[in-house]
């Protein structure tokens, strides 16, 4: 049997000095620190006034944090919520910041809800990658869907896979359904703080079909990375991702809600954290709750829900926050439990602008 | 734990300073078992349930050689416990199955029960190195290790201890004694083998495993070039984890100041298959050499015994890898191609005429067939993709360019490196370059991998 001699003189590993590592060093910290910089100067980002994260970059927070910091420039108050805000069943030009900039026959308003967000994601959201609202006057909207079941609560004890998980805090608050491992916990967890991930992040969501360039290769095996890379930024959809329609057209039935006790709710008190936060760091919030869907509740569920309103409401103000409890929209200007249609969105812009507080908030 | 993740660096980035600091105090082989367990101990902590016994039975086997007459019990008792653990953990499933199939064959009605499919990582590498250094104290090569936590470390210690390299007694013990004398140097060197391990592991053999797994997975599906492609890639891929893995063990161990042997010396530039086998694994090849092929007689009775010594040696590290079919047959036809190219290589027009290039080809054309047989799912897979590389269509492998590209890039640097062109890469602005170039390869294009080492399930 021969054999080679096994000394590190065979080895083919590239070996540098202490000092070449420096060189590397200062190189690496030169690339982490000024890439995503210099891409911003590079990518094209030219958000119009109905601009929202396109549907499928809707886990580019990176995009995210750069629309935020756009809205901020542009002196518009950010609309921050979930699929309600961002208008999951409707065109970009039918949401409600749409409407509330065509009834101001302005630009005030910005569309920074994202698709799939929900109370626990939204705190990771603002805490992270809407920095740029600090001090600003920032509309919240809470969607009482969240609180419709221990499952919405993100409450249930079996894993459950929910959207946007690296948005929830991964140490700080025990959410009993997430059960990542503690490794991708921590890699979520870093990845926050260091914008650099964010924007690899970002390249491999907007340039690589939300793959990393491996996978991506292998989809694509004969083309090349670096034409995919100069491509552009993707353009937002000029449609909706699901087509809107009535939810009295799908049979419009009551049903029974298992609503979650505010006081014991994770997602009502993710929520609050959230305006705490915005108002510590100086924001002014103006705090809109639904209009939940409550056509759709059972006399039960609808009475309870009545009860939940008022301690969401009597909290917003023993909190001081302007805020408005908006009565439910007509029932066929609703998709589903919680996100109206194109006129739905509209009657609600008028009903904000006609409230007090709102207009005081606005002004 | 794995090194490519994040919890491995916090891991690192608290103990390496204490390490640092505790260095050249009586605490030092205490705190590496504390770590080394820790370390093990994240991946499952029932695995310190082997471990710990194996470090117990072993040090009390040499005690008891040390102490008594008949050295060769001692002996049975130790080879016969780290057999009975394998055979629990690794081959139980393996040999009942073929047990119950031969009963099922001879028409009885008897079955026996399957035993748990648990298998500690790395097993067989830290059973294989108590083994050599059992077998090294009965041979009188090494002394007896008096201290437990040291003989424990031996055992356990973490950077080598879920895919090797299979450390001899005579190499570390002496290490784990001395009061490390770190310096820049070994700070410096042990980075960049872990650079270059981790961009095998996670830009490379993660990449290619990909298409691999994909051709594999399905192989029926696909004609003869995606099946020869992905043969090619699963050859690199291997090759990238196994070594990856060692070269960040090696590097981790070299900034803790204790130096891992090499345990692979550019494999696929091996112009006959026993080149390969001193290239390859070297820490498993030189242990089944010292401590299974040159006990059998080796090559000293004629050139029948030598060939059923090599015969009987490759088939047994093929077993050494995994309990299957497939590993034996993939051990028994590199025992084929050793035959075949020694037989060659005794030849004058084989040995002076045929190009050095021609025959690395030809040895890596027998290493990534055997390779077929140890990917496969079973035998009948195995069979399956041979039969279809020679007789199904043409149809396009869509195989990544880039995947290709890296191995070409790979291959090209592996062969200057072991040319005259080698100054060229010896240059410091090519090796700062390359360095730059993978590190920000890693950081900018590949996602954090938790995909565990392959060689860790052995």
């Amino acid at each position: 049997m021969e054999s080679s001699p096994a000394t590190d003189a065979n080895s083919n590993a590239v070996f540098l000095s202490g000092r070449q590592w420096l060189i590397v060093g200062a190189a690496m910290l030169i690339l982490v620190v000024t890439a995503p910089t210099l891409w911003q100067r590079v990518e094209l980002f030219e958000p119009g006034a109905d601009y929202r994260i396109p549907y499928k970059l809707g886990s580019d927070y990176w995009l995210y944090a750069r629309h935020s910091h756009e809205a901020r420039d542009q002196r518009r108050i950010p609309l921050i919520g979930d699929s309600v805000i961002w208008g999951h069943y409707v065109p970009p030009d039918q949401t409600l910041s749409h409407h509330l900039n065509a009834a101001l026959g302005s630009e005030q308003f910005a569309n920074l809800g994202l698709d799939g967000t929900h109370p626990a994601a939204l705190g990771g959201l603002v805490e992270h990658y809407a920095g740029e609202i600090s001090g600003q006057s920032v509309v919240i909207h809470f969607n009482p869907l969240w609180i419709t079941s221990a499952k919405h609560d993100l409450q249930t004890a079996k894993e459950f896979h929910f959207n946007h998980p690296k948005l929830v805090p991964q140490f700080t608050t025990k959410i009993p359904c997430y059960k990542a491992s503690t490794a991708s916990r921590l890699k979520t967890a870093i990845g926050h703080h260091i914008p650099f991930l964010a924007w690899t992040a970002h390249l491999r969501i907007a340039y690589f079909d939300g793959a990393d360039l491996q996978r991506w290769t292998l989809q694509n095996p004969y083309a090349c990375p670096a034409a995919a890379l100069t491509s552009g930024l993707p353009s937002p959809e000029s449609t909706a991702p699901d087509e809107g329609s009535s939810w009295l057209d799908r049979g419009g039935k009551q049903r029974r809600i298992g609503w979650v006790d505010l006081d014991g709710s994770l997602q009502w008190r993710f929520f609050q954290n959230t305006v705490k936060r915005v108002q510590d760091q100086g924001g002014k919030v103006f705090v809109l709750v639904g209009p939940y869907n409550e056509h759709m509740l059972d006399a039960e569920s609808a009475a309870t829900y009545g009860q939940i309103k008022e301690e969401i409401e009597a909290w917003l103000q023993e909190a001081k926050i302007p805020h408005l409890i908006p009565p439910p929209l007509p029932s066929a200007l609703y998709a589903d439990s919680s996100h109206p249609l194109a006129e739905g969105y509209a009657l609600l812009a008028q009903q904000l602008l006609k409230d007090p507080s709102f207009q005081s908030f606005a002004r | 734990m794995l090194f490519q993740t994040w919890s491995f660096l916090v891991f690192f980035a608290v103990a390496y300073p204490l390490y640092l600091l505790i260095k050249g105090t009586r605490l030092r082989l205490p705190f590496l078992l504390a770590i080394s367990y820790v370390f093990y101990a994240w991946l499952d902590p029932w695995y310190l349930v082997p471990i710990i016994y194996t470090s117990i039975v072993d040090y009390l086997v040499v005690a008891a050689m040390a102490r008594y007459r008949r050295k060769g019990l001692w002996l049975f008792v130790s080879i016969a416990n780290s057999l009975i653990l394998l055979g629990a953990f690794k081959y139980g499933v393996f040999i009942t199955d073929n047990l119950n199939a031969l009963l099922s064959t001879l028409n009885l009605s008897l079955t026996l029960p399957t035993p748990s499919r648990m298998l500690p990582a790395g097993l067989s590498f830290f059973l294989f190195q108590s083994m050599g250094y059992v077998i090294d104290s009965y041979r009188g090569n090494v002394p007896r290790e008096k201290s437990f936590v040291a003989h424990a470390v031996f055992v356990a210690f973490f950077p080598r201890l879920l895919a090797g390299p299979i450390e001899r007694a005579g190499n570390l013990f002496p290490q784990l004694h001395e009061i490390p004398g770190i310096k820049g140097g070994d700070i410096a060197e042990g980075l960049s083998l872990f650079v270059v391990g981790l961009f095998k592991k996670i830009a490379l053999a993660d990449y290619l495993a990909l298409y691999v797994s994909k051709v594999y997975a399905a192989p029926g599906e696909y004609q003869s070039p995606a099946l020869i492609l992905a043969t090619v890639l699963f050859a690199w891929q291997i090759y990238f984890d196994f070594s990856g893995y060692t070269d960040m063990a090696r590097g981790i161990a070299r900034m803790m100041g204790i130096r891992l042997m090499l345990n692979f010396n550019n494999p696929y530039l091996a112009t006959s298959l026993g080149e390969f086998w001193g290239r390859w694994h070297i820490s498993l090849s030189s242990w089944f050499k010292d401590y299974v092929y040159i006990p059998l007689g080796g090559n000293r009775k004629g050139n029948f015994n030598t060939y059923r010594n090599i015969f009987l040696t490759m088939v047994l590290s093929g077993l050494w890898h995994g309990a299957a079919w497939t590993f034996v047959l993939w051990g028994a036809i590199h025992a084929i191609g050793r035959f075949a190219t020694r037989e060659m290589e005794r030849t004058a027009f084989y040995r002076d005429r045929v190009p050095k290039c021609a025959k690395q080809a030809f040895v890596f054309a027998i290493v990534a067939f055997a390779w077929i047989f140890f990917r496969a799912e079973s035998t009948s897979d195995a069979w399956l993709i041979v039969t279809r590389i020679f007789s199904s269509g043409l149809a396009d492998p869509y195989c990544p360019l880039m995947a290709l590209g890296l191995i070409a890039a790979v291959w090209c640097y592996q062969f200057a490196f072991e040319s005259p062109l080698r100054w060229a890469l010896q240059i410091r602005g090519v090796r700062i370059a390359t360095v730059i170039l993978m590190l920000a390869f890693l950081a900018v294009f590949t996602p954090s991998s938790e995909q565990a080492f392959i060689y860790m399930q052995f």
